[in-house]
């Protein structure tokens, strides 16, 4: 396996990762099919759009990201998602609906056309005796990282436990001192937040434009499907799976065998193993 | 009783009357643009080219002496629906002829859908091999984006290692069978060929691949979307110093797309660019920014190719004389017209025009070379 493949797959599966993991936090805890998310990923591949147009600073990309995103999910989530928990079904058609607004939304204010965006690194340094984007090489590394923290951040802190018990039992969770509200809304703008971020460290390297959402929307949720929800190794073994087949067989084959594999992988979990390798003790 | 349904009947026949008055007033031209789906983002500049392209027409006395009106359909769907919006103008509304600016199925659903009945003016880049009773065609053909093309960028960059990548349909495939043909006359040879499926968003293993090949040009005819992504990730692989790129559908808005950063080296064919320097295409260029504004959709090849359309039927019915499909098929052959594209003449129903080869290094398209006159491979026997 050369070490060009070796990269492509750390980049692939890394970013898979970052990118499903606010669908993972806003399935896998609150029970919602967030059909909007790839558009938080698209808003987020904005804002380097929107510092550029209003002149700002490079440095204020990332606040601007996490504000524009925060806000719309915060609004959101407070206005329609919360009278939707425990409504898989219904949360699924609402999100989809949402999802529509958003793109028009973005499509009112920048245009239909295509936005480019400059990397803040350029070039290409050798890594395993092969000449890779340095951009990549750091987005993988800054992955790993958060990966890790989240984990470690994860293993500690009691708030998934309050999340699971308000999904199970909003009423006994609120009797025993649990604010519900601020929790439900925390965990769903931080799950936005994260896709909002993966689109902003995405956003040099793919095309932009107000339908890109869909894209990642799609792979997440094979991604999901295939690892399990309620995990963060389900998500890590999910993202590795689905971005590896694609990105392993369309090296070695063609780009068609490696999504044909990746659609059949995908009807395979979700006929025989729908609850994906690593399923939550729900 | 039957004084009413008299005066009802004498009504419906003024409202009849007057109906045909207003409508032989002006001559309906069908406008086909794509105001929804994938080639959407085209609508804005196709409709507004079309209408620069009637106000000149009207303003040098209209198709044979009546002015035109256009009426627009959205054939941005399906074709069996595309097909329908063009019926609804052309029995419903009355339109005498139409302009096309939509992909190759819906051209096939309307040719059915026609059936030689109606003149009909095919207006994008397409992959040839379209023949039919009152259809003419003004888009270009691989042959005329590549025969002139290929052997300048040999001969200016000392290319000779092609690898082609396209998606996986048949404008790819047919541009590609195509382009092998000029690159072994040029001296150059071929040393990869990869179709991609429009669902992959992502180019990595291809990228390689053209790095282990050693080619030193690409020819890209992925579209859209793929198109940009494909050219971003080419350029962050440093593979830009390797090889020039040279696309047969690059226009203004995916060099956008791609950016300034990610453009060194790469070259667009096509008869038309917002920067071609000829007086006649600044004029377009200062007419559309009068009427439309600065803040109006970019000009571009496909939106621009609308007002060639437009420009190409009042030619042929001023020629025919009418716009019946018999006389303008038989008046259609050698036909000559000036555009802000240079001079055309129809051959074989299609257009023999001016090819410009641009370079989009720094993010704009700069023309570095025309070719005047070049005629389509694709000719249809009229």
């Amino acid at each position: 396996m050369s070490s060009v493949l070796l990269l492509n797959l750390a980049w692939q599966i890394s970013t898979l990762a970052l990118v499903a993991l606010g669908l993972a936090i806003v399935f896998g805890k609150l029970r919602i099919m967030n059909m909007a998310h790839g558009e938080f990923v698209m808003i987020g591949a904005y804002a380097p759009v929107i510092t550029s147009m209003l002149s700002m600073p490079g440095w204020l990309q990332l606040p601007v990201c996490l504000v524009t995103v925060g806000l719309v999910a915060f609004v959101l989530e407070r206005t329609i998602i919360r009278h939707l928990y425990g409504r898989m079904f219904d949360s699924l058609l609402a999100t989809w609906g949402i999802a529509i607004l958003l793109r028009e939304i973005v499509e009112l204010i920048f245009g239909r056309g295509y936005q480019s965006v400059s990397p803040p690194l350029t070039g290409t340094i050798r890594v395993l005796g092969a000449d890779y984007p340095a951009y990549r090489i750091a987005v993988i590394i800054g992955i790993i990282l958060g990966f890790i923290g989240l984990y470690w951040w994860n293993t500690r802190s009691k708030v998934a436990t309050r999340i699971k018990a308000m999904v199970g039992n909003p009423e006994l969770a609120e009797a025993i001192g649990i604010d519900t509200a601020r929790l439900s809304a925390g965990a769903f703008v931080f799950g936005c937040c994260t896709a909002g971020l993966a689109g902003l460290i995405l956003a040099p390297t793919v095309r932009i434009e107000p339908m890109m959402g869909l894209d990642y929307l799609i792979r997440s949720f094979f991604a999901l499907v295939v690892g399990g929800l309620g995990s963060l190794e389900g998500l890590g073994i999910g993202a590795g799976i689905i971005a590896g087949t694609q990105t392993f067989l369309g090296a070695v084959a063609s780009q068609t065998y490696g999504y044909l594999a990746v659609l059949t992988l995908s009807i395979l979990f979700l006929w025989l193993k729908p609850n994906g390798i690593r399923s939550s003790s729900r | 009783m039957m004084k009413k349904t008299a005066t009802l009947l004498s009504s419906v026949a003024l409202a009849m009357a007057l109906g045909t008055m207003s409508a032989s007033a002006d001559t309906k031209i069908g406008v086909l643009v794509p105001d929804s789906g994938p080639a959407g983002l085209f609508g804005p500049s196709t409709r507004n080219s079309a209408v620069l392209a009637a106000k000149e027409i009207n303003a040098n006395g209209g198709i044979n002496g009546e002015q035109i009106e256009l009426v627009f359909a959205d054939v941005g769907v399906p074709p069996a629906e595309a097909a329908q919006a063009a019926l609804r103008l052309w029995k419903g509304q009355g339109a005498e002829a139409f302009v096309g600016m939509h992909d190759s199925a819906v051209r096939e659903a309307l040719i059915g859908r026609f059936n030689g009945q109606v003149p009909y003016v095919y207006t994008p880049v397409y992959e040839g091999n379209s023949c039919a009773d009152g259809l003419y065609i003004t888009g270009e053909t691989p042959s005329q984006q590549l025969e002139p093309v290929i052997p300048f960028l040999a001969e200016k960059e000392g290319v000779s290692k092609w690898y082609l990548i396209g998606h996986d349909y048949n404008w790819p495939r047919d541009t590609n069978a195509l382009a092998k043909g000029f690159i072994a006359d040029a001296g150059g040879e071929v040393v990869g060929e990869e179709y991609v499926p429009f669902t992959v968003g992502e180019f990595d293993s291809s990228l390689q691949r053209i790095k282990e090949s050693g080619a030193d040009a690409v020819l890209v005819t992925l579209v859209g979307g793929g198109s940009v992504g494909f050219n971003v990730s080419f350029a962050g692989f440093g593979l830009d110093d390797q090889a020039i790129r040279l696309g047969t559908l690059i226009e203004e808005n995916t060099l956008a797309g791609i950016g300034a950063d990610n453009a060194n080296r790469l070259y667009s064919s096509s008869g038309y660019f917002s920067s071609i320097e000829t007086d006649a295409a600044a004029s377009f260029a200062e007419d559309y920014l009068a009427v439309f504004g600065s803040d109006a959709p970019a000009l571009n090849g496909l939106g621009q190719s609308a007002y060639e359309g437009l420009m190409l039927l009042a030619a042929l019915a001023n020629k025919a004389g009418s716009l019946d499909v018999a006389a303008m098929d038989a008046a259609a052959e050698g036909t000559t017209w000036s555009t802000p594209r240079g001079d055309n003449t129809m051959m074989g129903r299609h257009m023999a025009q001016t090819i410009y080869l641009a370079d989009g290094s720094g993010g704009a398209f700069n023309v570095v070379a025309s070719f005047d006159n070049v005629a389509s491979s694709e000719a249809c026997s009229n």
